[in-house]
Formats: C-alpha cells, structure tokens, sequence
C-alpha cells in the first residue's frame, strides 16, 4: 500500500473541491471498510481519499417524518446505529433482522449505508432490501442534487451510476403500512459466508390475495435486481403452490444467473426457486 | 474418563504455563521481530501452472524508488551453487528455476526497507512464459505424457525414506506397496466381492499465523528466527545448502499462532536465508493469509478399495490403490503415501491384504502433511466402505465393525502386533454417547435426519529421535530444555509436568526453555502425535536422570539415605555458595523395523497405535440438499491424559478442523488456476457452524511404553469425522457419496440423479 493522502472536509463546499477532479484515484469515503479490503490487495491505489465524516447534519441522523410515513436516513449512518435504532426496529423490522447476519460487529460499527451502496458490489446484504423495501437515494454534487430510487444506482458488477464529484447523503424509505418484508440470506458453504442468493421481498396482502409486491434478487446476479415478471404473477393472485412455483420460474426466466463458487448456475436457479417461495410464505403466512 | 490418580502432576488440568502472556498480548512471536538493517522481501509468483520462463523483466521495479534489491534464482546461485531443497527430494529449487510447476510458485523477490514499496515494486515485476501442458488430476498423472519433473532427485534424509527412487520418466515420486496374506485366495474363497472408489479434496492448513521466517547472515554465520514446527530439521537442512556444519547455523522459535503440519520441513527459510547471503542483511518475509494456499496444502487422493466379504460377515480380503496428488514438489508427500498407506484397509482383522500407494506430482501448489499424515483421507474411505458393504449386505453397522476389528495381539496388514489400541472401547463408548439402542427419527418430509459412525486409526511416524535435558538451578529451581515447539497444543505444560511428576516440584515453576538449536538438543520435529509419547519420554528421562545425580550428590556430601535436604541447600554446600547445576539428560528412539520394500512386512512399524471413532446426526433439507451437523461425538484412545482439559481441547481442535475439511473447505481450480484462494471463499467452520451437541471424549486407557501412559492425541479426531458425517449423510437419504467435500449442492444432485431428474452440469 503506497501512501496517499487522506482529508476530512469540514463542508459541502471543501468535500467538493477536494473530490473535484478527473483522477479515479480521489475518492470519498464513508466507512471504509470495503475500499480498505481493496487498498489491501492492491486493486485500488489511491492519491487522495475524502472522508465524509465531518459532514455532518445532512449526511447523519435517522429521522423518521411527522406523519411516520417515511423515514430519512444519512449516508453516513452506520449498519450498527441502524441496527439498534427502536424507530427502525418498529417501522422497518427487516432492517433489523437483515444485520444479524450481515458481517460481524466490527464492521457494522464503522460501514456506512451510503459507503455500502457506492461500492456497487451484488453480494452486499442491505442494498436488496433497500430496492425491497422502495427507497430512493439523494445524490448531491457541486451543481445540484437528485432524487432517484435505489435501484438506479446500479449500473453491474461494482459498476454505479454515479459519476465523479457525486455524493450519496441520504436516503428516504417510506414505511408502508400492511407491507411485510424478509430478507434471505441464503449461503452453500460455511453457515456465515458471503450469500450465493439474496432474496429481498416485500409483500401486500389481504387475506392471501397479494395487492402489491416488491421482489428483488442479488448475489447471484451482477447487481441487485428486481424480479418485475415474478411480481406480475404475484400481484392480484391468491396464493398458493402453484402461484409460487410459477413465481419462482418466472424469476429464474427472467435473471441470468452464472456459476461461481458458491454453487453452479443450475443449482443456484433450483434455490432461487424454492427460497423465492419460502420468503413469499414468510411474510405472507400463506 | 479420568484416570485416578495421586500423582500431582499427572491428569491434572493445570492451565498452560504461557496463557497469561498470550491473553496479555505479549508473547513472543515472529511477527514482531525486527532487527536493525532488516529488509522486507515480497515475493513476485508465476500466474500459469506449468511453463518455461523465457525472461523476467526486473527493471522497473529495481528502478522504484526505495527498492534495495530485485532478486531472481540467478542471483542465488552465485552464492547456493545447487539451490534445491526438501525433505525427501531435493526437488524444490529455492526460486522458481528455468521452469515454473504450479501457478503461485515464487519466482522473484523484491527487497526494501519498507514492506510498502516492496508489494508496490512486485506489482512492476513482469515475466514471459512459454505455455506447458499441465497436470493437474492424480488418476492423469499416472499415465500422462507431461512430466512435472524431467528428474527426480532423492534426498536421503530420513531413514524411513532412504529407499525412495522415484520411477524416472514418470511423475510417481514413489510407490509403496503391502501384501500380507494371500489376497487372490482370499477374494476366491469370499461370497461378496464389493469395489468402490472415493475422494477427497485440496485443503489447506490455515493457521491463524501465516508463516514467517527473519535470516539473518553473517561472517559465516546463519541466525534464522522462523515459525516452524522442525527446528532440529531446518538447522540440517539450511547446513547441507550452505556447506557449513550444523553448529554455524542457528534456529530460534518462540510461539505458533498454529502450525498443523504446514510448518514442517523447509518453507520460508531456505529463501529468507539465501536472500539475506545476497543482500548481506537481515530478510524478513511474512506471508499474507492469500500466500498460504501456495505454499502447503493437504493431498488430495483417489482412493479405490476392493473387499471380498463372506456370507457371515468376516472381511477375508481388502485390496487397496490410493493415488495421492502431491502437488508440484514432494515435500513430505512419500511419507504422507507411506504412512497412511500402511493402514489403509482399516482397523480391521483382514488375514489377505495389498495396497498400493502411489505420490505423484502434479502442477498444482505442493502438498504435505496435514494433522494425520493422510489417514483421515484414507479413513473416509474405508469407513465409507465399511457401511456401504453393511448396507449392501443387511449387517448392523456396529455388529460388522466389531466382527472385524484388530484386536490386542493380532497382526495388523504390516505384520506388526496391535498394542496398547483401545479400539473396542472407543467403538463401545461411541455408541453410547450416540445412543445407538434408541431409533433416531429420520423424518418423512422435507426433513430427513441420519446418523453414522466411524473408526480409524493410524501409525506413527519411525524412526524419530527426541532428546531432552533438564537443568537444575544454583536455588533448585527448573528449566527444561526442548526443541518440541508449542503451536498452541500446549506442549510446554505437559512437558513441564511430566518433568514435575519425576523431580516432585509444582509443573508451573518450570521454565520451559523454546527451541533454539543453540541450546536446545535435537528434536526430530513437533508432528504426527508424536511429542508427547517421544520427547515426554526423552524429559522423563532427563528428569529421572537429574533425579539420580541429586541423590548422588546427597550421598557424595554425606546426608543419611532418603534425606529430603532441598537441592539448593546441597548446592551451596558443595560449591560453598548459591551455584553450580544438576543436568540431566535424556534421549528417546523406539524400537523399529524397516518395512521390507516389496511387502511393507514389519514386526515393529510404529511406535505406539492413533485411535480415534467419530459420530454424527445430521439434518438434511431435501428440498435444497442444505445440510446441518445437528450432533458430533468424537472419542479417542489417548492412552493417560496427562492434562484432560488440554486433551479435550486437542480432540476438539481437530474435529472442528475436520469438519471443515468435510463439509466447507475446498481449494477450487480451473485449469490449475486456484480460483477461491482467500478467507472470503475457502471457508473455515465458524461457531455458526458448530453441532448443537458437540461431545470430545477419551476412554480409559494406557500406552504401556508411554510416559507415564500416555500417548498423542493432535490427530485422533482428524481420522474418523468425514466418513461418520458421510454415512450418517447416506443413512439420511439413502444415496451413498463418495467425494469430498460433501455441500448442499452436492446432496441435491445425488438426490436429483436418484430421483432420475439430474440437475444440469452449470
């Protein structure tokens, strides 16, 4: 590891006059706990890394609106500040649930939810959810800013949307009442591994009849992804076996999914199939 | 369990003599040396499995800014004319040679003062290659055209090898073969003739400490300080490099954060040492996590037993050919063939037996000795065939097992008398911490449960020589001078106990004095079981002996027989002041027989009998083929456990150690490319994956020869795990595996290939 040089810009201001240049070699950082693992192996030298964390106001804080129909969380709130949060245990369990398995406490004390979203990596746990659960993302730069839903952020595998000079600074989740969520961490190795598929949903139903429905899947695909043909056959269905079986074809139709060492492609479509399935019955009961 | 005693050293769980140094964070390790002028080397590795090197281009990063050496296998051999090394063959050239032979083999270093700038000058190193065919796969191996090595090179070294030839012109570095009996007539006259073929995987060590080696060299003289677990081996070996006689040569090691038999041999040090010749200055090199899977590994193996069974149940004859895939440099690798190839039909009574063992290269990172010297590859063999005969033939699982099991006194397939081997009673302890009498429920639905046992045993390494002296004090006090090194299995408590049960003083007021080949007598190396039953032996003889010369000095100044006058009180009479020592010496080397060479017959082949049986439950999701090790129970034959908290965490150690060499850890390659070589893809058991019900226990027993009884225990729970987690597997779903390791996905094809809807191939 070289050295670089490491700043901490106190404003918006300074933040984008530090990052305001063309080497790809100037990054923000928010955490660091990925960009350090890639330092390490030397696949990212960097010249100069802007630290978000003297930012302030904007960028931290979990907030939840006067009408409690949405929460805005900043970019710099980290997994274990979200995970001990009692608003977000209340109104967004799976948040919750999701950190029991997503690294160990060490990093959750220092990564940050805007960090982990810019890292553009598809095996990461939370982006999923977020694309579940319908957040969007407030991305700032010198010239303005933009509202855009999660999702759109992702470009591929550890490719983004964002361009240089961009900032994440907050995200706005809206707590929609009667929507369950789940997230499936389903891993083929060791018990605690990076996940071969994750699988997201979130889910509106009366009665077993779904009214609305969110399904995403990542890990084993390039970026986090929403199953659209699965959700189709979801919505206005009442559910059943046969409901889900044709949920999980669609789903496996519609990705495309690739061999890696978590498991082969085959054997990966076979657990997308069933595990689409068993997410759907958890938090429908059905 | 514990044997009672009114010893006070002896099966007593004293704490280890170093935990408050190393839950303190102070215990010396060599990571934290660093001597002044000390360079950091990085090391630069071919990225192509089998080539010839048409050039390196050095220049750039010779011309980096603070690099103070750039250095390839030309600069060596200026001043190590034949740079080549190993245990039993010199095979291994110090850097990569003319030749690369597995993809991830050193071929240049990079020296600087700063470990940065180092990794930064590697990263401008660039080589040219001209593409070789590779080999890659044992069974290819065997027949194929390409060779790893165009010459094979014995290194004579260790007396149990002094026979290896290696077969020229071939890539079999050696074969070892066993007959006993007449196993044509035995196969003849048996009612069931069962054939099947299993295999295990590559694995790795993984000890928490990546190796590291500092060599300092200087007027003549080498200083190594390196975590290894064969300082006496090192020391021999780096003086037949240099030409210079052995007391020239110095080997210093503190604690392992781990070794498991990675760190045997030569690894780091035969580089670190040349490197500092060139550079005239003290090298550094410390291996990152990711550099580990090139340097040792474990075999993997085909394995294919043939077993002629009769009616009743009596195996009458086993046949046996085991190809272990060695990896581009033999290393240890023809003991790993010879060890675990002469127990390799079982524990079992089998009057007519052959084996064939082969080690063969290939280009894949070399493989050497893993916690077991091959046994628990050979086991998962047996013992999976063990149940699939049972199985076949409507036996009770146990009932079979007990049929045929080596009892005291019968010949094992070497010829040589079980002894000391309590392998009924772990077999019956087993079954009782299973609860065999009581039906498991397997389950009807998407759940289906299982349960499997499995026993195994193993020979020890021979001939090996342990050497021990104790040093008495001018004020009576202790210190115990050994090259056996302690990686964590706590041989520095034991030892000091064993000498403490002989002097009759506290185990905790012994200093244990770790190997520097400087002051500590030989050892042959801390591996295979052996230090406790070997170097236990050499301490209670050096203990005894010191013992002895305290008693003549009472009588020499004239003190009434049996008296009880402290030793510092007769010091200071006999030298008139606080002075002097008492040295007793001890040295250890049982009894062998060389195996002949045509028929492995020995009558003295081990020193003392592994034993170790293993039992699991498992969970399996049909639906998915997740698997779930719901209940582990290992139990072994340790002879007396010296200390029983340190046992059980050994016998814990290993099961947990095997259960990801089962179930999760799998070195993958494509095209001899390593394709998961790091933490976040070759995955380790953590506590998530610990049974809910995890049972480590020893039975009652005694090594008659063994200090004070006892015998090792590091590799008992390595040997039976994989096949009783395996057929407690097939017992769940009916469908018998036979490739290690054993994952979900591996399940859900067996299933679906049995259900007749096979999974496709990606």
């Amino acid at each position: 590891m070289a050295s670089f040089e490491l700043v901490e810009p106190t404003n918006l201001q300074d933040a984008f006059a530090l990052l305001d240049d063309e080497d790809p070699a100037v990054r923000p950082f928010g955490g660091g706990t990925a960009l350090m693992l890639m330092m390490k192996a030397q696949l990212f030298k960097p010249v100069r890394l802007v630290s978000l964390r003297l930012l302030g106001q904007q960028f931290d804080g979990i907030a939840l609106s006067a009408d409690k129909s949405s929460f805005r969380i900043g970019a710099m709130t980290t997994f274990s500040q979200l995970e001990h949060s009692a608003e977000i245990a209340t109104y967004l369990p799976v948040i919750t649930k999701t950190m029991r398995t997503l690294a160990n406490v060490r990093v959750r004390n220092v990564a940050t939810i805007g960090g982990n979203l810019a890292h553009g990596d598809p095996h990461l746990d939370l982006p999923p959810v977020w694309l579940a659960l319908g957040a969007k993302a407030l991305i700032i730069n010198k010239t303005g800013e933009r509202l855009i839903p999660v999702e759109e952020i992702f470009a591929g595998y550890y490719e983004t949307t964002l361009e240089q000079g961009d900032l994440i600074a907050e995200l706005h989740v809206p707590v929609r009442p009667g929507w369950r969520s789940h997230y499936a961490k389903v891993t083929t190795r060791a018990e605690h591994d990076w996940p071969a598929l994750g699988i997201a949903v979130s889910v509106l139903s009366e009665g077993g009849r779904v009214k609305g429905a969110s399904l995403v899947l990542s890990a084993a695909v390039d970026r986090p992804t929403r199953l659209v043909a699965a959700e189709n056959i979801l919505r206005g269905a009442t559910l059943d076996d046969a409901v889900l079986r044709a949920a999980g074809e669609a789903a496996v139709e519609e990705v495309h999914i690739e061999t890696d060492n978590r498991g082969s492609a085959a054997y990966k479509k076979h657990l997308l199939r069933v595990h689409l399935g068993r997410a759907i019955q958890t938090v429908t009961g059905a | 369990m514990v044997a009672v005693t009114s010893s006070p050293n002896i099966g007593k769980s004293i704490d280890r003599l170093e935990a408050r140094e190393k839950v303190t964070g102070r215990v010396e390790y060599v990571h934290h040396l660093r001597l002044p002028g000390m360079l950091y080397g990085k090391i630069f590795r071919s990225n192509v499995p089998h080539a010839r090197i048409k050039s390196v281009d050095i220049s750039a990063a010779q011309a980096l800014e603070g690099v103070y050496q750039v250095i390839t296998i030309d600069d060596i051999r200026k001043v190590i004319p034949h740079p080549y090394y190993g245990p039993a063959f010199h095979d291994q050239p110090i850097l990569a040679d003319g030749k690369v032979r597995f993809a991830g083999e050193p071929v240049a270093v990079v020296l600087a003062t700063d470990k940065r700038i180092a990794e930064e000058a590697v990263g401008l190193i660039t080589a040219e290659y001209e593409d070789l065919p590779g080999v890659f796969d044992e069974v290819d191996a065997m027949t194929s055209e390409t060779l790893v090595h165009d010459e094979l090179k014995p290194a004579a070294t260790f007396p149990d090898l002094q026979h290896l030839k290696g077969r020229s012109g071939t890539n079999v570095a050696l074969d070892y073969h066993l007959l006993h009996g007449d196993p044509d007539a035995g196969f003849a006259a048996s009612d069931h003739i069962f054939e099947h073929t299993f295999r295990t995987q590559q694995v790795m060590h993984t000890p928490m400490e990546p190796f590291v080696s500092v060599a300092d060299v200087q007027e003549g003289r080498v200083t190594l300080h390196t975590a290894s677990q064969g300082p006496s081996f090192v020391r021999i070996e780096i003086a037949r490099l240099l030409g210079l006689p052995e007391n020239r040569v110095r080997v210093v090691v503190p604690h392992l954060g781990g070794g498991f038999g990675g760190k045997l041999y030569i690894k780091l040090e035969a580089l670190v040492t040349a490197l500092s010749m060139v550079a005239q200055r003290p090298v550094k090199i410390s291996l990152t996590m990711e550099e580990q899977f090139y340097m040792v590994t474990r075999h993997p193996c085909t394995f294919k037993i043939k077993s002629g069974v009769t009616k009743e149940g009596k195996i009458l004859a086993r046949h046996c050919e085991i190809v272990w895939n060695g990896g581009a440099y033999a290393d240890i690798g023809p003991r790993v063939t010879q060890k675990a190839g002469f127990t390799s039909a079982g524990p079992y009574d089998i009057e007519n037996v052959s084996i064939d063992s082969y080690a063969v290269y290939t280009n894949r990172p070399p493989c050497g000795a893993l916690r077991g010297f091959g046994a628990p590859q050979t086991a998962w063999a047996y013992e999976r065939h063990t149940d699939m005969i049972a199985d076949a033939l409507g036996f009770d699982k146990i009932a079979f097992r007990r049929q045929n099991l080596l009892r005291e006194g019968r010949p094992q397939a070497s010829g040589t008398l079980m002894r000391d081997a309590a392998l009924d009673q772990v077999l019956d302890h087993l079954v009782d911490r299973m609860n065999w009498d009581i039906p498991l429920d397997k389950g009807t639905g998407r759940i289906r449960r299982g349960r499997g046992i499995a026993i195994g045993f193993k020979g020890i390494t021979a001939p090996t020589t342990s050497v021990a002296i104790v040093n008495m004090y001018g004020d009576g006090s202790c210190g115990l001078y050994i090259g056996t090194v302690d990686m964590g299995q706590g041989s520095d408590t034991v030892m000091a106990q064993i000498a403490a049960e002989v002097l009759n003083i506290d185990a905790a007021s012994i200093r244990v004095i770790h190997p520097d080949t400087d002051v500590t007598p030989y050892d042959m190396g801390t591996l295979g079981s052996r230090s406790t039953f070997h170097m236990g032996t050499a301490v209670r003889l050096a203990a005894e002996e010191a013992k002895a010369k305290i008693a003549a000095l009472a009588v020499e100044l004239g003190m009434p027989e049996g008296s009880n006058v402290p030793l510092a009180e007769l010091l200071r009479r006999k030298y008139g002041m606080q002075a002097g020592n008492i040295i007793g010496t001890g040295s250890f080397i049982p009894a062998y027989e060389k195996p002949d060479t045509k028929t492995g017959q020995s009558t003295k082949a081990t020193p003392f009998w592994g034993v170790g049986a293993a039992g699991a439950e498992v969970e399996i999701d049909t639906e998915t083929g997740h698997i779930t090790v719901t209940k582990l129970v290992n139990v072994a034959d340790v002879g007396t456990a010296i200390n029983p908290k340190m046992v059980q965490q050994q016998l814990s150690g290993a099961g947990i150690m095997q259960l990801g060499f089962t179930l999760t850890e799998n070195m993958v390659f494509r095209d001899g490319q390593l394709t998961n070589g790091s933490l976040a893809d070759y995955k380790i058991p953590n506590l998530l994956d610990m049974p809910r019900e995890f049972i480590n226990e020893y039975v009652e027993s005694r090594q008659k020869d063994g200090p004070f009884g006892a015998k090792g225990a590091g590799e008992s729970t390595t040997i039976a795990l994989s096949p009783a987690i395996g057929n407690a597997v097939a017992d769940a779903i009916g469908i018998h595996l036979t490739d290690l390791p054993i994952t979900p996905e591996s399940i859900f094809r067996a299933l679906q290939e049995a259900n007749g809807t096979p999974l496709a191939g990606d």
